[in-house]
């Protein structure tokens, strides 16, 4: 037996759960429900489970998708957004080599009496503008922010880095988990358990 | 062209979780991958110019958000792998060992070999899925092959 035949085979065991739907419109409310179970349990306050990109201005083209222009890896760079309406995004853009580039994401307000709410179209082009965490192959880490660039390699201590950012009036407490996400603050850092920290 | 979100589903829900719980190691994760992966393809406006773009759009795009569910603060809580694999059928200590070696490989290992062993993808292809040079594929498919080597011995072949 061939090393693809061995491993066909071992991946054969693997399939989606039989209470898994693949219906589109039930798809939709599925994966709304999946991301506020997954949210309760994590964080109070304000949620966002995905912010990669950074936003300089939106421009409004009809509907919900939008033009906009991203910072990615320092550079300004022009990308289709498009809301879903459920408090999730993607997007797609042009790297700087030209290859075609998606992402998706989006988040939830955790009230104080538990409710959940979607984020608006507002807050999430809010958290788009907050910084990006990039894994080198070389084993660096960096953080990229509107057009700063800062290596935070030697920066983690059990895993976990706090950045201090600064840009003009506008000032970032990020929390880094070494390639386990990230979280920012405007006022505070974020406790990696997913708590308020202090500074 | 562009075919409806059901036939695809159809066809390639069962690959493309597959894909996704390679690189997310969670059931429920890579479930939601699958899901936002059709969603974004019935959602948006996008024409393709063949079955092969669609299939290599539909596994990058699957790819991307796994590891964007690897890089968030908010990821579920994971069940053990060795927990995961009790529940699951496999028909030999093989092939549970050939994927207990593969799902403990890095990522970037990882990705590569399951695209090339599981989805028959070339070289070639799979630098254009994940928009690396050849070489770049060249060398992360020789360091994995190496690393299950190392791991599984005899009941891997020497075939590069």
């Amino acid at each position: 037996m061939t090393n693809r035949e061995k491993y066909k085979k071992a991946f054969s065991a693997v399939c989606p759960s039989d209470e898994f739907i693949l219906e589109v419109e039930k798809m939709k409310k599925i994966r709304k429900q999946h991301i506020f179970k997954s949210m309760a349990a994590s964080v109070a306050g304000l949620a966002l489970f995905m912010a990669s990109a950074t936003a300089a201005y939106a421009m409004d083209v009809g509907g919900i998708q939008r033009t906009i222009q991203l910072w990615i890896r320092g550079d300004c760079t022009d990308a289709t957004i498009q809301f879903d309406g459920d408090g999730t995004y993607s997007l797609e853009y042009t790297d700087a080599g030209g290859n075609e580039k998606f992402m998706a994401g989006g988040g939830i307000s955790i009230e104080a009496d538990g409710s959940e709410t979607p984020l608006t179209e507002e807050e999430l082009m809010e958290h788009l503008m907050m910084p990006d965490v990039e894994y080198e192959d070389d084993g660096t880490v960096w953080v990229y922010w509107y057009d700063q660039k800062i290596e935070i390699t030697d920066k983690f201590e059990d895993d976990v880095c706090y950045v201090k950012l600064v840009k003009g009036e506008e000032t970032l407490y990020l929390t880094v988990k070494y390639k386990n996400g990230y979280a920012a603050d405007r006022h505070k850092y974020v406790s990696p358990d997913g708590t308020w920290g202090g500074e | 062209m562009k075919p409806s979100v059901e036939i695809l589903i159809e066809k390639y829900r069962n690959n493309l979780y597959v894909m996704a719980f390679s690189v997310c190691k969670n059931t429920q994760d890579a479930e939601d991958v699958v899901q936002d992966t059709f969603i974004q393809y019935w959602s948006q406006k996008k024409e393709f110019e063949s079955e092969q773009h669609i299939r290599a759009w539909l596994i990058r795009v699957a790819i991307n958000k796994a590891k964007n569910k690897n890089n968030t603060f908010f990821r579920r809580n994971a069940l053990p792998l060795e927990d995961y694999m009790q529940t699951l059928a496999f028909e030999s200590e093989e092939s549970s060992g050939l994927f207990e070696a593969v799902m403990n490989l890095p990522e970037k290992y990882r990705i590569v070999i399951h695209l090339f062993y599981y989805e028959d993808y070339s070289v070639n292809e799979i630098a254009n899925i994940l928009k690396l040079t050849q070489n770049n594929v060249k060398t992360r498919l020789s360091r994995g092959r190496g690393l299950l080597r190392n791991t599984l011995k005899e009941d891997w072949e020497h075939d590069e």
